[in-house]
């Protein structure tokens, strides 16, 4: 590649000042901040970004969250390109935008560091606050550090903006555990993120030079041609995000594989299968585990919308018992436990070789799951590999024998 | 970091403002952003001051439309009558969606994105959009002071969902959710929220305004001082709507006049600059309020009480604007001096023979 990588630097950073930095190599036009926590810390680090002139871009403190995101629809309409976030109860308060944003197709972005929803007002990390919006047509995936934050950023502006998708993009983090927790993050130079992400055009943009109207009123007929054309949106973005992954692998020299990374999956016979920031201890409990000879492995889930259907039945389907480690309340849900469960059975229903899956409650209210926890759950998805048959959906961790 | 200035547009204002209904004015452009053929009622009030408004600006505009009957009857089945971009937006989004559109201009203009004089950012609130759901999204964007107009065309109900009281539908005004009855014989028991001076009076950096459909060059003078002004501005429209004020509808112009005539829609300046109201605007006439409530069916079961109360608030808002109040209008606010609507007094009587 022919940029210099001389101005790449490392810094050590938590994953909300990741996506103030991911912001400000993107080169917003606009933000939009409302405070509350654990996000609040990208949007000061962004704050301070403009107030030094590091950063040339309109910060608007809005009047809530629902503010916020219309204030992101109306400066995405224009053409400018759009930064803003939230976590937990602020995300839902926001609600009524969703729809209206992907449906006119604007690609706006919204960080989000979840927060458990009230009640009991726990700060802690629960995924629910975004995954309550997950089907309203936004592209939406969780990162496991800070790193990852950081370049998810660029990669969803890039999708987001895509003339193929036009979609807008929700970029995760767990709260506390990537939000606030420092690592190495590697920013790159300046030159990379030019070559990589090329300058926001909407197509019609509210422009008086070319004057279209954004949204009209409709009869019942005219909605369904409407609704297809943004569900083969979110279709059609699959073959881009792909491309965009690889595009970023030669930039940047950092792969991810866009929808299911896997971890010592080799020879697994059990796997979690989880996403964000859990998967890092994940990771460290599945080495403990593999050095006492436990076949554990981990399917860890990079992209929920568009939900890869096809990857996660591959995937899943080498495996003899799958434990989804929900992170998550979808209270009343096919398993009565979370919302991931529902999904990852779906996938695996044209399976030929379907394993066995099971839910856990774990790391909710924003608690830490322990290594004890995993070997916990890793006796339950065994016990249940030598009978063939679970003892039940779903399992609170820690609340049971 | 090397900026580009941003060019603001600046509007003539035109002669002869307080002529009353004609607007004929050689001075306004001949361009039309907003065409005929939408799917309004006839004699739509908002629908006429949109015409005007839109004229008034020209066509280096934006409009944003939260929902409402501007959005719902004008942009019907895809088909828009809007001659320069226009967006809709959610019913609460009025101020908030509005800054974004502004926000983005400044930034685009700023950073070299957009070529351009900057744009006439013009939102259409309704005032149930404007009073009640979105007013902190309005609240937020004068606060912040985005170089846009805010309009609540008021048409003092919610008329799109099929005529409800809003926090601006007038004492004794029927609605679907203020019926009268034995119990509430007035229907709308509360006095409309004093939405512009609230506006005027927690945002004093912004050209707030009141306006009428009846006044069109005022009108438009008010949206041109309001684009000029550099920052955010806000003005209220009456603007009749016959569906739920039922009345004749060649009357929309003449109930604008009337409103005013009556003191029932003060009309006022805020100016910014000198931080004080300008009440220099003087109707024709002054008039009782019975005889702009008897053209309308949504006063038709108003007792002679509620008409008094009614003329009391209307005198109440003349002294707020420092003009003395003649005999007449005295005597009007007293009951003794007033008798039920016919319509009341026919209900009266059906009830006695029952
Ligand atoms: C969040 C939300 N709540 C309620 C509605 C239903 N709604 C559609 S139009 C409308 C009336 C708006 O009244 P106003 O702002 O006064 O405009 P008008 O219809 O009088 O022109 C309402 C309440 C909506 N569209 N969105
Ligand atoms: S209901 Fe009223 S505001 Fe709506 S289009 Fe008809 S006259 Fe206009
Ligand atoms: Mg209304």
């Amino acid at each position: 590649m022919a940029t210099a990588t001389a101005t790449k630097k490392k810094v050590r950073i938590n994953g909300c000042v990741a996506s103030a930095q991911a912001a400000k190599y993107a080169d917003v036009d606009v933000i939009a901040a409302y405070p509350i926590r654990p996000y609040t810390a990208t949007m000061m680090a962004l704050a301070q970004m403009v107030a030094n002139g590091e950063l040339d871009a309109e910060y608007i403190v809005a009047d809530s969250e629902h503010s916020q995101l219309s204030i992101a629809h109306g400066a995405s309409s224009s053409g400018a390109r759009v930064f803003t976030g939230s976590s937990g109860v602020g995300v839902q308060f926001a609600y009524e935008l969703y729809s209206p944003i992907s449906g006119s197709r604007m690609p706006v972005q919204m960080m989000i560091a979840d927060r458990t929803l009230d009640p009991p007002g726990d700060f802690g990390s629960e995924h629910t606050d975004a995954l309550s919006t997950r089907d309203m047509g936004w592209l939406m995936g969780w990162a496991c550090d800070a790193q990852e934050a950081f370049d998810n950023h660029l990669i969803a502006y890039r999708i987001g903006e895509d003339r193929r998708v036009l979609l807008p993009q929700m970029v995760c983090q767990d709260g506390f555990f990537v939000s606030h927790i420092t690592s190495d993050v590697e920013l790159p130079d300046a030159g990379q993120v030019k070559e990589f992400l090329p300058p926001y055009k909407h197509p019609y943009p509210l422009d008086p030079r070319h004057p279209v109207s954004h949204g009209p009123q409709i009869m019942p007929e005219q909605g369904p041609p409407l609704q297809l054309e943004r569900a083969r949106a979110m279709e059609e973005s699959m073959a881009v995000i792909e491309e965009v992954h690889d595009e970023f692998a030669k930039i940047f020299g950092r792969r991810y594989d866009p929808w299911v990374e896997e971890f010592m999956t080799d020879d697994a016979e059990v796997v979690f299968f989880m996403q964000g920031g859990h998967a890092v201890t994940a990771r460290f409990a599945i080495q403990h585990m593999r050095e006492r000879g436990l076949k554990v492995g981990l399917a860890r889930l990079r992209t929920i919308r568009p939900y890869p259907t096809e990857r996660v039945k591959d995937v899943l389907s080498k495996f003899k018992v799958v434990g989804v480690i929900e992170t998550n309340m979808g209270l009343g849900s096919p398993s009565s436990g979370g919302v991931l469960y529902a999904d990852a059975c779906a996938a695996l229903y044209e399976s030929e070789k379907r394993p066995l899956v099971m839910s856990f409650m774990a790391g909710m209210g924003g608690e830490a799951i322990v290594l004890k926890e995993f070997y916990w759950m890793a006796e339950k998805m065994m016990a249940a590999q030598k009978r063939g048959k679970i003892e039940k959906r779903t399992h609170w961790v820690g609340f049971e024998e | 970091m090397a900026t580009i200035e941003v060019q603001r547009q600046v509007l003539p204002i035109l002669g002869n403002p307080n002529q009353g209904a004609r607007f004929y004015n050689p001075d306004l452009p001949s361009s039309e952003p907003f065409v005929p053929g939408h799917r309004t009622c006839a004699g739509c009030g908002p629908s006429i001051q949109y015409r005007m408004t839109s004229k008034a600006a020209g066509d280096n505009t934006i409009l944003v439309g939260p929902t409402g009957c501007m959005y719902v009857a004008n942009s019907s089945y895809l088909c828009t009558p809007y001659n320069v971009p226009w967006a809709h937006t959610q019913i609460g989004s009025a101020g908030s969606f509005t800054a974004g559109v502004a926000a983005a201009y400044e930034a685009m203009i700023r950073k070299g994105k957009w070529k351009g004089a900057y744009p006439n950012i013009i939102c259409e609130a309704g005032d149930g959009s404007a009073s009640d759901i979105g007013l902190a999204s309005i609240s937020g964007a004068l606060y912040r002071n985005h170089d846009c107009l805010i309009i609540c065309y008021d048409n003092e109900q919610y008329a799109n969902t099929g005529i409800q009281a809003s926090s601006r539908t007038p004492y004794g005004g029927m609605t679907t959710f203020s019926p009268p009855g034995p119990e509430v014989p007035e229907g709308k028991k509360l006095y409309p929220k004093d939405l512009a001076r609230m506006m005027a009076a927690g945002h004093p950096h912004c050209y707030v305004a009141t306006a009428s459909v009846g006044y069109p060059i005022d009108l438009m003078n008010k949206v041109r001082k309001g684009l000029n002004h550099k920052g955010a501005s806000y003005l209220m429209v009456y603007t009749p709507c016959q569906k739920g004020f039922v009345y004749e509808t060649p009357r929309s112009i003449d109930l604008g006049r009337l409103v005013v005539e009556c003191g029932l829609y003060p009309m006022w300046e805020w100016n910014p600059e000198k931080r004080e109201f300008d009440y220099s605007f003087r109707p024709q006439s002054m008039r009782p309020v019975a005889e702009y409530l008897k053209l309308q069916g949504r006063f038709g079961h108003l007792h002679a009480q509620h008409i008094a109360n009614l003329q009391q608030f209307a005198n109440e808002q003349w002294q707020m604007m420092g003009i003395e109040l003649p005999e007449a209008l005295i005597k009007a606010a007293d009951v003794k001096n007033q008798t039920n609507m016919a319509a009341a007094a026919e209900a009266e009587q059906v009830a006695l023979t029952v």
